[in-house]
């Protein structure tokens, strides 16, 4: 196997979860680490499930609450059958993933809260939404390709809010999909 | 059931974007993650790779249910499919297209090696929903059936193999653009393929040689498919196998008997499709582009049409040749010296003087050539004869005659050598001496012997 320089492996994740892992307080779910590349341009896919059958979708933005939870927005119209499961109670799962370093981690919720974008949000959705296109660039993509993909519209979001349960890493490779334990 | 259908949406499954893929546990929790490719089966199925078994795998196989959603590179229309798990295939054509698709986005990523096919998971598509959200109107659509049109009447109108075979290469560039091609024959009953017409390349490379397997060209000649990748991976690779022929026979001056493949340095893009009809596979019609992404679906359609036309047209110039049986009248014959031609019979080369002509059944064929007229005089030959020549240990099946004597006239006159061979009619063909030759049989045990 061989990897190119800035691009993660999951057994660099397992090791740099299992450091930071221990210097924080309880009610961290996530280290400092995974909560930086959730917030900063990652490309972040929702599934749920929705009349028995596993359901899609994806958000635009995440940004960490003070309390643990992930609060992920996300485009109303476009993720009208995510919605619906979790309106109906649907477990979540989320997947953030970074570019160039393909470092991805996924976590897993009971349940996830619908709820309205605000004002702050907006300025943070297109912050984000700027570096998902810069990572985007920087692997090979045209900046119109990387827009084109994450069609942000700020007038159509919808906030889910969800406290990660579980977590795993998601970085391919060896040990991908291995349990983050807390 | 919605008038959107998977056919519609190819454009979403050229490996351009990741996808998403959910699934669900018995319990109902979900999965979700990206997938290198949504790979278009039919109009009713798609496969996805499968690449770790990991927490996807086992949900499929435990719930025999999925959620995907693909995105079109060139109006961002993101559409969702449910999907019902069918089977897992770990070879045949579509684990091999796969294969080497994924090869090619790994490599792009910096992966490679990480990503390695398993097996290619073949889902049905229950439903399709375009999901809201902004889009671009479709691009102009490409003319690519009027072109396909018009090149399939080139087709028709060739008179001769030779005409086809390079013709067919210059018709690729006149009406779909394609500047670099090449046309593969089928050796035999070998599992090996050799190059008989180049375009758009500094050599021809006329005469190489590629093994079953080696290549997009190998697996498609292998699997009986069309291989095509947008991204170029070293698994791929052209020229770096010894030929099956140089192994077996243990050479120790490999290089002088490998003519090197002539392709791109740095190609991006490829596409091999057989050339195959109702005898089986003739050979292989290769394209290639250093921009990356630049044949599609639509390309591969064209070109299988193309590729099949080109088939049946080979198909009746053979049916053609092998009726004619005529022999041809003695002449005088030239006087022995000048420069000398050497054969090797354990891998049949010929080498004039140093240089190195060709080797295998055309090396034979030119042996018997020259040998026939130094003995006779005669120089009209005809291809019946040596259909029917034990000597020349010519495949009861699939002899390939014609596309050998095209070889053998090309490499002649690549060469630069006295020697010509041309057509002389319908069957027949003339050899061409403007030289005075001696003719070396080499033993391999004692030397050289006249």
């Amino acid at each position: 196997m061989q990897s190119l320089p800035g691009i993660a492996t999951p057994l660099e994740d397992v090791a740099a979860w299992q450091r930071q892992r221990g210097e924080l307080p309880a009610r961290d779910r996530l280290t400092p680490d995974l909560l930086a590349l959730a917030q900063n341009g990652a490309t972040i896919l929702i599934g749920a499930q929705l009349g028995g059958r596993p359901t899609v979708g994806f958000g635009v933005c995440c940004r960490a609450l003070p309390d643990g939870q992930l609060r992920i927005l996300l485009s109303r119209s476009g993720n009208a059958n995510v919605l619906a499961a979790i309106a109906e109670g649907s477990r979540v799962a989320a997947t953030f993933t970074g570019a160039p370093s393909h470092r991805a981690f996924q976590v897993k919720a009971e349940r996830a809260v619908i709820g309205a974008a605000t004002q702050d949000d907006r300025p943070e959705a297109e912050r984000q939404a700027q570096l998902f296109c810069d990572g985007l660039t920087e692997i090979g993509f045209t900046r119109d390709l990387a827009a084109g993909w994450l069609a942000l519209d700020l007038g159509d979001l919808a906030a889910i809010e969800l406290l990660p349960e579980r977590v795993f890493t998601q970085t391919p490779g060896p040990g991908a999909g291995a349990e983050l334990p807390r | 059931m919605t008038a959107l259908t998977l056919d519609g949406l190819r454009g979403s499954m050229e490996g351009v974007y990741a996808s998403m893929l959910a699934t669900c546990d018995a319990e109902g929790t979900p999965n979700v993650s990206m997938i290198s490719q949504v790979h278009y089966v039919d109009p009713e199925h798609v496969a996805l790779s499968y690449q770790f078994f990991n927490k996807t795998r086992a949900n499929v196989m435990q719930t025999r249910m999925a959620a995907v959603q693909i995105t079109d590179p060139a109006t961002f229309s993101h559409h969702r499919l449910d999907l019902d798990y069918v089977e897992t295939q770990t070879s045949g054509p579509i684990f091999e297209t796969m294969k080497a698709k994924l090869a090619g986005i790994a490599s792009h990523h910096g992966m490679d090696g990480v990503f390695r096919l398993l097996g290619a998971d073949i889902f049905r598509v229950l439903r399709i929903d375009a999901v809201p959200g902004p889009t671009l109107p479709p691009a102009e659509p490409r003319r690519l059936l009027a072109s396909t049109r018009q090149a399939c009447a080139e087709l028709a109108a060739a008179q001769d193999l030779e005409t086809l075979l390079d013709g067919s290469l210059r018709w690729l560039e006149e009406h779909y653009g394609i500047r670099t091609s090449m046309i593969l024959m089928l050796d035999g009953e070998e599992e090996r393929l050799f190059t008989v017409a180049s375009r758009g390349y500094a050599r021809s490379g006329i005469g190489s040689e590629v093994a079953f397997g080696e290549g997009v060209i190998g697996v498609a000649a292998r699997e009986r498919t069309a291989i095509r990748i947008g991204h170029m991976t070293r698994e791929y690779r052209y020229g770096t196998a010894i030929t099956e022929t140089a192994r077996r026979a243990g050479l120790v001056s490999g290089d002088a008997q490998t003519i090197r493949f002539p392709g791109l340095s740095t190609p991006r893009s490829q596409m091999a499709l057989p050339i195959s009809g109702a005898e089986g596979l003739l050979g292989v019609l290769f394209v290639e582009d250093e921009e990356p992404m630049r044949f599609d679906h639509e390309d591969e359609d064209a070109l299988a049409i193309f590729a099949d036309h080109l088939a049946a047209r080979i198909a009746l110039f053979r049916r053609e040749e092998a009726e004619e049986a005529e022999s041809a009248e003695p002449e005088s014959a030239p006087e022995p010296g000048g420069q000398t031609l050497r054969f090797h019979p354990h891998d049949q080369s010929v080498f004039l003087d140093n240089d190195y002509i060709i080797k295998g059944v055309a090396g034979a064929i030119l042996w018997r050539l020259v040998r026939e007229n130094r003995a006779t005089g005669r120089t009209e030959f005809t291809t019946r004869e040596l259909r029917l020549d034990p000597g020349l240990r010519l495949p009861a099946h699939a002899e390939n005659l014609d596309a050998r004597l095209i070889l053998l006239r090309k490499r002649l006159e690549e060469r630069r050598t006295c020697l010509s061979i041309e057509k002389a009619g319908r069957g027949r063909f003339r050899l061409n001496l403007a030289c005075g030759l001696t003719l070396i049989e080499v033993d391999p045990d004692q030397g050289a012997t006249a």
